[in-house]
């Protein structure tokens, strides 16, 4: 991890505040609000051609750039509800250097002028919670948040907001209803964050990651950033021996993701099918191995970097069993607010169960296409719209599979 | 949608037609301007658009996937196609989805025949559902409360009824529970819903989830016949419908009034008709005879009214006197008026029945000088003694949404109010200081500074919201400052009070001083007709309480009431058993042996308003039509016509051979009548001397605590306590003491207390609670079994009591149980 | 690693915890809603100040952050109730938050459940006859590297094994 550039950070020297500062932590922060101008960094961040980390990879820079410089009362608030399954980069990065995170927020709010910043933290993340709330502390009495930061005109107080437990949260405008202190549901949008977000005031939402490169591209540059990968955090799991976070460029290959980095599979198995960007996004299948890990390769191939949560699945996984615990999740943490995603979670999801239980008739797989089909681009918002696609792939590529529970050759969890 | 500036008009292309509408028009709002049907369930016009239940998908061209039309704003170019294949097997997938769950058990719901879903089904719905799973299941419905039952089978989470709590009614009534599939509509832990406005949730309700438990199951809606009328029971006069059916109202619905209630009610006016078809209502005359009342014939009872109006007149016209006129239609008043200032001759005429003898309000006018909807469109507001929803509940809709709009909301009150969570500032003063608070914002507007206060002022204390006078009033000072035009709304509560003059006049100063305009909250019912068509007094004339005092010396031998019941309305008893007493004849016209029917000696059945034809005006001075809906019981009459009958007995006629004769006559008097136009401000009443001195001087609270009679949207009356549900909503009799105070003297909450002033006693329920102050009490008006103006006031003024527990609660509060 | 924090009542009286919440806990929440510009923001962090004081949601406590935060009932009940993490009924003294979800399963999470349903002779949603422990089979934790996983109270342990189970509940007594 020598060359990495975000993880590098995540050793037990740096957690601290001494520690982090020594190897240059805060450096970036005191470019920024010294030597620069907010039009200078947001254009290093355009320039960098960095988009956010939390799924949806808007640019950066222009999310920063809409911001309007004239209102008097804006926001930043850091979306740390990392619920996405499959995706662990940003408590990663919370555990390992909470002031790399600080730092990237500190930037941020002093560059669109707030003057207070959230962190949405979702609430399992305990020991992220204890060691922001530490750092916090440590950089106030540092003079690196609170008034007159840095010495300079900007002043930003940091809060950690605990989230209660729902995905939907990790949705933007459902965060910012959820940081109201209301139910997370999704707001209509337009208007958006920038415009009207946290109290309708114009508010900044990025995630944890993208924050936390940040501080790496004012500090060395956009150009030399882009070299570097650009860097990219890649969460492995599921079926692979060596699971963890690899920062390695955008745009590399499943195959070498998984065999070259995370160890490859179990002795034996058989490569069966991937989410390349947490549940959310389309399964790549075995011809698919050598798919770059970019947005535009990603959405040639019929799916999307979401995360960059790759979620490995062997021969050992029954793919009924896979896709029927992906729907229950969307079932279990939809919101509630519009029917289909409501209603068709929860149908799609009887179907599934009763072909797991023997119970599955010829028919349910064209029902089960066509419930897919009705809710498919009706959703109020993308966590019900994520159902389908799986759903009809798995129907199509691994038919099979679910002949076999039709005809009860195969049994549940067996 | 879009501010009021950019009324640019748009042109988009909606199924091949060319549409153009205003810029801010969603898509849904253009097609359907074009006549173009789109299904909608979540979408409600009065609120803003949600884009949950998605059944009003559309495709536009361009656009990567179908849009929801009632949440898309109309742009130019834009082509919309809602009617091709895609966009009805996305609205087939929606209504699958939607019925997937829902019971269909159509033959027994209440909505069925007027079931947004029904029909829409109907319309655009599968055949027959693909769905063989089991269907959610709850055994029961739900009973939240007296008057509303829920299905949560039937819902389809829609959030109407979530989003007009929060948006419309601003009461935060029903809310969703849960979440995803297992997304419910409720209260907390099922507890009764704490609302008065909960029959609009029903009437939104796109499916039979929320019914009235008082009308479930008794009629399909087209064994129905709508009649239009107003409700007459607040003043505000909402357009209601009332459902007959078998020559008995079966329901009420709000009828849409753009200035008035808009297409709302509150729930006195959807639930508060069932008394018209009481058992208890009076079908013939009664007459005293040896001590006790008995039937009689009409020509009986008018006999021997006639004979006494004769003898009284003999002494003089002044021998007579006549009071009320809350109850009364327009017409009603008018030929009253001209009975007793025609033919009687008495200038002795007064419909301002429970104004305290002497108190500020008989010396203005009553009602709003603004109409309705220009209240709405205020700046803002500031309620001034006035506990808005429990009064005029439907001027606070009009309240809440000019607060949407970014008005704001100041509360004076001598305790905690209901509408307080949407005030810009809240000032909670002891009462008989809202005055002196008045006064102090008048000094700091008027200065445009923080007014130096008397140090005791700066402590802080149960003063105002928790903080001090001094930041309370700099606030609320402040507030007003940046205001165009405050509209300052002063109630009874602040009127009646022994310092109403020098509040109505600090309140006065305090509008001259930021522009503003004051409106007296005062008057219920047709108060407004009545004073409006001659039932004040004429030259000489005694008002109310002079009518009384003169009756107590035996200078009135015929007291003739009607439209009111003074024994219960008067603000001091004694002052009318010592009238009554005084009096030789005492004549009612009632509809129920109300506690003044039960002493008169002459009892004329009357129609109730819903049972009569005419007019009525209301709290802006608007007239307002109704129509007889039902007919009424026995040989009950029309007072209008009882008042011609005792006429022409008189030897007089003031008969009219149709309606439009009577109005022709009525316009005699006032020229500017029309039906729904609002007539211009009668003169403001002449001050009438004769009345205490009004104390200047906040009561000592050392001598016991001071009452306060508030009036209650929820009480047991003669007409409320008869209707069902109504009663249970408003519980039993009750007092409510502040928690401070309460600790103080031993009460729990629940538990049995009595009241004693003087030598009279009151015992009633305790509730603990911050609606008032340490130091008060306060008692509800509007109960029949409990006589809030039996505790005497002091020579101040001001009603003090002595609080003692009788008995700690014993069972709980069996509230919301069937 | 320590589990929760229990602020709040100790040393309190009784009457001012039939009262719902402690005066501590009234104080700590108010001091939570000066960290944002409008107060229903402190709402869900109150409601966790709340439940770790009442150790669930009960209607006193729900009634107790609605006085607190001048909200009204039904708005703080309603929240309460949209998010897994607050308990509206009553709690073992730990939960344990056994995550199902595709990583975990995938490394054998579901044999981890059965074993953890025999110990504890529970199922998922269920608390334990002596009160000590609340199963809950919940969506990724976030620790998908750690898999099969598992929260119990603050505390998470990576790696599950059947056969550690019984050495790891025993930790919590």
């Amino acid at each position: 991890m020598s060359d990495s550039i975000l993880l590098r950070w995540t050793s037990e020297a740096t957690r601290g505040l001494e520690g982090y500062r020594a190897a240059g932590g805060y450096q970036a922060a005191r470019r920024a609000l010294t030597e620069l101008t907010p039009d200078q960094v947001i254009a290093m961040l355009a320039d960098s051609g960095l988009r956010g980390k939390g799924g949806a990879g808007f640019p950066t820079g222009q999310k920063w750039k809409f911001i309007p410089r004239e209102a008097p009362v804006k926001y930043v608030v850091v979306n740390a509800d990392e619920g996405e399954p499959g995706t662990f980069k940003d408590r990663t990065l919370m555990e390992g250097c909470p002031h790399l995170l600080l730092e990237g927020i500190v930037i941020a709010a002093a560059t669109i002028g707030a003057r207070r910043a959230y962190i949405y933290l979702r609430r399992e993340f305990h020991r992220c919670r204890h060691l922001l709330e530490e750092a916090i502390a440590e950089a106030r009495r540092a003079g690196l948040i609170g008034d007159r930061l840095l010495g300079t005109e900007h002043s930003v107080e940091i809060v950690v907001h605990s989230g209660a437990g729902a995905y939907i949260a990790g949705e933007e405008s459902a965060l910012l209803e959820s940081l109201e202190g209301r139910r997370a549901l999704p707001r209509l949008r337009p208007p958006f964050p920038a415009q009207s977000g946290l109290y309708g005031k114009p508010t900044l939402v990025n995630n944890v990651e993208t924050l936390c490169h940040v501080p790496a591209i004012v500090g060395l540059g956009p150009q030399r950033y882009k070299e570097l990968g650009p860097p990219t955090l890649f969460s492995v799991s599921g079926a692979v021996r060596r699971p963890g976070v690899y920062e390695l460029p955008l745009g590399v290959t499943l195959r070498t993701l998984i065999f070259d980095h995370a160890g490859g599979l179990a002795p034996g198995r058989r490569f069966k099918a991937a989410f390349p960007g947490g549940s959310s996004s389309t399964l790549l299948c075995e011809s698919d191995l050598d798919v770059r890990l970019d947005y535009d390769s990603l959405r040639g191939a019929g799916s999307m970097m979401g995360s960059a949560a790759v979620i490995v699945l062997d021969d050992a996984s029954d793919m009924v069993e896979v896709i029927a615990r992906a729907v229950e999740f969307y079932r279990d943490e939809s919101c509630g607010k519009c029917t289909p995603c409501r209603e068709g979670t929860v149908w799609i999801g009887q179907i599934l169960e009763r072909i797991l239980h023997g119970g599955g008739r010829e028919e349910d797989l064209g029902l089960l296409e066509s419930i897919a089909a009705g809710m498919t681009g009706t959703c109020f918002c993308p966590l019900g719209e994520s159902v389908p696609p799986n759903l009809v792939l798995s129907l199509r590529r691994f038919r099979e599979e679910y002949g076999r529970r039709l005809s009860g050759e195969a049994r549940h969890g067996g | 949608m879009a501010a009021e500036a950019s009324r640019r008009m748009i042109k988009l292309e909606i199924d091949g037609l060319e549409v153009a509408v205003p810029a801010g028009t969603t898509v849904y709002q253009a097609a359907r301007a074009a006549g173009i049907d789109i299904p909608i369930f979540c979408y409600h016009d009065r609120m803003p658009p949600l884009g949950a239940c998605r059944m009003c998908l559309v495709r536009v061209e361009k656009m990567p996937k179908l849009a929801a039309s009632c949440t898309l704003e109309a742009a130019d170019g834009m082509v919309v196609d809602t009617k091709g294949a895609e966009v009805v097997a996305a609205q087939r997938a929606v209504l699958e989805l939607l019925l997937a769950n829902h019971p269909l058990d159509c033959p027994i719901c209440d909505k069925g025949g007027e079931c947004p879903l029904q029909d829409q089904t109907f319309r655009y719905g599968p055949a027959r559902s693909r769905f063989v799973e089991t269907k959610r299941d709850f055994a029961k419905p739900i009973p939240l409360g007296p008057l509303l039952a829920l299905d949560r089978e039937r819902c389809i989470a829609c959030w109407r009824c979530v989003r007009f709590g929060e948006i419309v009614a601003g009461d935060d009534a029903l809310k969703g529970f849960a979440r995803g599939f297992a997304s419910e509509v409720g209260t907390p832990h099922a507890a009764p819903v704490e609302s008065k406005f909960i029959g609009n949730t029903m009437a939104i309700c796109p499916v039979g989830a929320l019914t009235s438990r008082s009308y479930r199951f008794r009629a399909r809606p087209w064994d129905n016949r709508p009649i239009p009328s107003t409700c007459t029971y607040c003043g505000v006069g909402c357009a209601t419908w009332l459902d007959v059916r078998g020559g008995k109202i079966v329901r009420a619905r709000a009828r849409e009034a753009a200035g008035i209630n808009d297409v709302w009610l509150c729930d006195l006016g959807f639930f508060g008709h069932d008394y018209v078809g009481s058992e208890e209502r009076l079908r013939t005359p009664l007459v005293r005879r040896n001590g006790d009342l008995g039937e009689a014939t009409w020509d009986e009872a008018l006999g021997l009214l006639s004979a006494w109006l004769r003898y009284a007149t003999e002494g003089g016209p002044g021998r007579v006197a006549f009071l009320g006129g809350r109850r009364l239609t327009n017409e009603d008043a008018f030929v009253a008026a001209r009975l007793f200032g025609e033919v009687v001759g008495t200038p002795h005429l007064d419909h301002r029945v429970d104004a305290p003898s002497g108190s500020v309000g008989l010396d203005v006018r009553w009602g709003l000088c603004t109409t309705l909807k220009e209240l709405g469109q205020a700046d803002a507001l500031v309620l001034v003694g006035c506990d808005i929803t429990e009064e005029y509940p439907v001027v606070w809709l009009r309240i809440k949404a000019a607060l949407d709009r970014g008005a704001s909301l100041l509360v004076l009150h001598p305790g905690r109010v209901e509408v307080r969570r949407h005030a810009g500032s809240e000032l909670v003063v002891e009462h008989g200081r809202l005055g002196e608070a008045v006064s102090l914002m008048a000094g700091a507007v008027e200065a445009a500074r923080t007014p130096t206060l008397p140090p005791q002022h700066g402590a802080a204390g149960p003063g105002v919201g928790g903080g001090t006078w001094r930041d309370g009033i700099a606030g609320a000072a402040g507030l007003l400052s940046s205001s165009r035009r405050p509209h300052f709304i002063v109630g009874r509560l602040a009127l009646d009070a022994p310092d109403g003059r020098a509040t109505l006049e600090a309140c006065a100063r305090l509008s001259a001083a930021c522009g503003g305009v004051v409106h007296v909250a005062r008057g219920r019912g047709n108060d407004f007709g009545a004073q409006r068509f001659g039932l004040l007094p004429g030259d000489g004339g005694l008002d109310a309480g002079g009518i009384l005092r003169a009756a107590a010396a035996g200078e009135i031998d015929l007291l003739y009431v009607a439209g009111c019941d003074p024994a219960t309305a008067v603000s001091d008893r004694e002052a009318w058993e010592a009238a009554r007493r005084g009096v030789g004849l005492l004549v009612v016209h009632e509809s129920f042996m109300s506690a003044t029917a039960q002493a008169a000696d002459v009892v004329l059945p009357t129609l109730v308003l819903p049972e009569k034809g005419g007019t009525v005006t209301n709290i802006e001075g608007r007239v307002l039509p109704l129509q007889p809906a039902v007919k009424g019981p026995g040989r009950a009459r029309g007072d209008a016509e009882i008042f011609a009958l005792v006429a022409s007995r008189m030897g007089a006629t003031i008969t009219y051979g149709t309606s439009d004769e009577l109005l022709d006559g009525m316009r005699a008097a006032v020229p500017e009548l029309a039906v729904g136009e609002v007539l211009p401000p009668p003169p403001a009443p002449a001050p009438i001397g004769g009345g205490e001195p009004p104390a200047q001087e906040p009561p000592a609270q050392e001598q016991g605590l001071v009452l306060l009679r508030v009036d209650r949207l929820f009480a047991a009356g003669s007409m409320s306590g008869r209707c069902r549900g109504l009663a249970g909503v408003a519980g039993p009799p009750h007092c409510v003491v502040h928690p401070s105070d309460a600790a103080r003297l031993g009460v729990e909450d629940g538990a049995l207390v009595e009241l004693a002033a003087g030598d009279a006693l009151l015992a009633v329920v305790a509730r603990v609670g911050d609606a008032t102050l340490p130091g008060q009490v306060l008692l509800p008006r509007g109960y029949d079994a409990l006589p809030v103006n039996g505790l005497p006031a002091g020579a101040d003024g001001w009603t003090r009591v002595a609080l003692r527990p009788l008995r700690p609660r014993t069972a709980p509060r069996a509230e919301g149980s069937p | 690693m320590s589990s929760g924090e229990r602020g709040g009542w100790v040393g309190e009286d009784e009457s001012a915890r039939a009262a719902g919440l402690s005066a501590a806990a009234r104080e700590r929440i108010r001091g939570l809603s000066r960290l944002y510009d409008r107060r229903q923001s402190a709402l869900i962090p109150a409601l966790f100040v709340a439940q770790e004081e009442a150790g669930y949601l009960s209607p006193e406590a729900l009634e107790a952050v609605a006085e607190t935060l001048d909200l009204p009932l039904s708005e703080v009940t309603s929240v309460a109730s949209f998010y897994t993490l607050f308990y509206l009924e009553p709690v073992g003294r730990h939960v344990i938050q056994l995550c199902t979800n595709l990583s975990c399963m995938i490394c054998g999470c579901g044999d981890v459940a059965r074993r953890m349903q025999e110990i504890l002779g529970v199922g998922p949603g269920e608390t334990t006859p002596d009160g000590r422990f609340t199963l809950r089979a919940v969506e990724c934790l976030g620790a998908c590297e750690e898999a099969p996983v598992m929260l119990v109270d603050e505390d998470r342990w990576p790696r599950l094994r059947p056969e550690a189970l019984p050495g790891l509940l025993e930790r919590y007594p």
